[in-house]
């Protein structure tokens, strides 16, 4: 390869770059990308850590976490196929409000400020739709070939709920520890302040990038 | 003041499964690094199963394109690449495609062009055209899919027409938005050698390589 011709194209790197240069069906480094979409989207993370802050049965992690996952399953699918233009920033500070809103919920602050509790099996499949339509957007972004759209999409999903599944894991070990602390009560209100601090740091990241990009 | 119900001690996981737990997912961790994320994120593959799981071809491409970009930003791209091609030109003469021949009822194509690319490598070819010019191209692909990036620049003008991803072919005009380089990047990314033909006719200087 010449000098010359380094210089030539725009290259595309990273994920998206990989994903420009292959066609038909990937299912193993689609399910790659998932998981690691996943697990290295904080925005994801922090909700799910929100989810389960409180729960202590494994039974009520499984329903919440599957509420979860088809939400954004659905929209994530649907999202993609349909090429649903969707802001990238509106949805994903909308993502940054899901975790204020969990933070809250946490917090009891509906319950003292409202004096009702919003129903939360609702509230995480709702949200897990504004969730899956972000992910949407950014798989959108990878342009990814149409040979082998639907499998690789599909495999795509697998992997994010793989991603959940071991975030989820590393969460109840760390949240396991900190339980059996006698402490734990009194330090669950700052983390869920700290949570609900970062939700607000999103939404005003994206908010500011929709108006800076606008 | 939460919105939770106090867990008895009971229902928490007791120390050392808590324990154990944290060493399976260490564990667990260094497996999937060592045969799955290395792979995938570096092409760093010790023990060929990232090369089985077809992640480590992913490493490998990411690398790729990561030296590619790496290499355009060094050259600042076009005008030290135009200095730097008259330069190499002293040392490499440039190919220049053969006549075409005539087309069978109709009109004729006045370059062509044919290579082989083995898996992994690429080529280059431009037109070299003034803004607004357009030129007719038919582009066939044998033996395997390529992807091509058509593409101009000059002045320190860059713009991208057309991207394909495992073309068979592909037939079209373009029109030059600058004075400038106009032509195709390919890759094959196939598993076998691929042999690419083009023809162009149509408002240009030269059809010249630019590999």
């Amino acid at each position: 390869m010449s000098v010359a011709q380094a210089a030539a194209h725009n290259v595309t790197e990273g994920d998206a770059g990989y994903i420009q240069e292959i066609w038909g069906v990937n299912i193993i480094p689609f399910t790659y990308l998932g998981a690691k979409h996943m697990v290295t989207g904080y925005d994801h993370i922090l909700f799910l850590l929100g989810v389960v802050f409180f729960l202590y049965k494994m039974r009520d992690v499984g329903i919440y976490v599957s509420l979860f996952a088809l939400g954004h399953s659905t929209t994530m699918l649907l999202g993609v196929w349909f090429g649903w233009g969707v802001n990238a920033y509106i949805v994903d500070a909308i993502i940054g409000l899901s975790v204020v809103y969990k933070a809250l919920d946490n917090l009891g602050a509906y319950q003292r400020w409202f004096g009702f509790q919003p129903n939360t099996k609702a509230a995480t499949l709702i949200f897990g739709f504004f969730h899956g339509t972000g992910l949407a957007t950014k798989i959108l972004d990878y342009d990814i070939a149409s040979d082998g759209l639907l499998a690789n999409l599909l495999a795509f999903n697998v992997g994010v709920e793989l991603g959940q599944l071991m975030a989820l894991a590393v969460i109840l070990i760390v949240m396991g520890f900190w339980r059996k602390s006698p402490n734990f009560f009194a330090q669950a209100y700052t983390a869920n302040v700290v949570m609900m601090t970062l939700g607000f740091i999103l939404m005003g990241y994206q908010l500011t990038g929709l108006f800076v990009a606008a | 003041m939460f919105n939770a119900e106090k867990p008895s001690l009971d229902e928490l996981p007791s120390s050392k499964q808590l324990i154990r737990s944290t060493v399976i997912a260490g564990a667990a961790a260094v497996a999937i690094l060592v045969t799955v994320v290395l792979p995938a994120e570096y092409n760093i593959d010790p023990t060929g199963i990232g090369e089985a799981l077809g992640l480590a071809e992913m490493g490998a491409i990411k690398s790729q394109l990561a030296e590619e970009a790496e290499a355009d930003r060094q050259m600042g791209l076009d005008e030290q690449s135009s200095l730097l091609d008259s330069v190499l030109g002293l040392f490499v003469g440039t190919a220049y495609a053969q006549e075409a021949a005539p087309a069978e009822g109709g009109e004729a194509w006045r370059d062509e062009t044919t290579f082989t690319l083995k898996p992994g490598d690429s080529a280059e070819w431009k037109m070299v055209m003034e803004a607004g010019q357009t030129a007719e191209y038919q582009m066939l692909v044998e033996g395997g899919r390529v992807n091509f990036d058509l593409h101009g620049h000059g002045g320190g003008n860059s713009v991208t027409y057309e991207k394909g991803r495992g073309s068979t072919g592909a037939e079209g005009e373009v029109t030059a938005d600058f004075d400038g380089e106009h032509g195709w990047f390919w890759r094959n990314r196939d598993s076998a050698d691929v042999t690419v033909k083009v023809q162009v006719r149509g408002e240009y200087a030269e059809f010249k390589d630019a590999s």
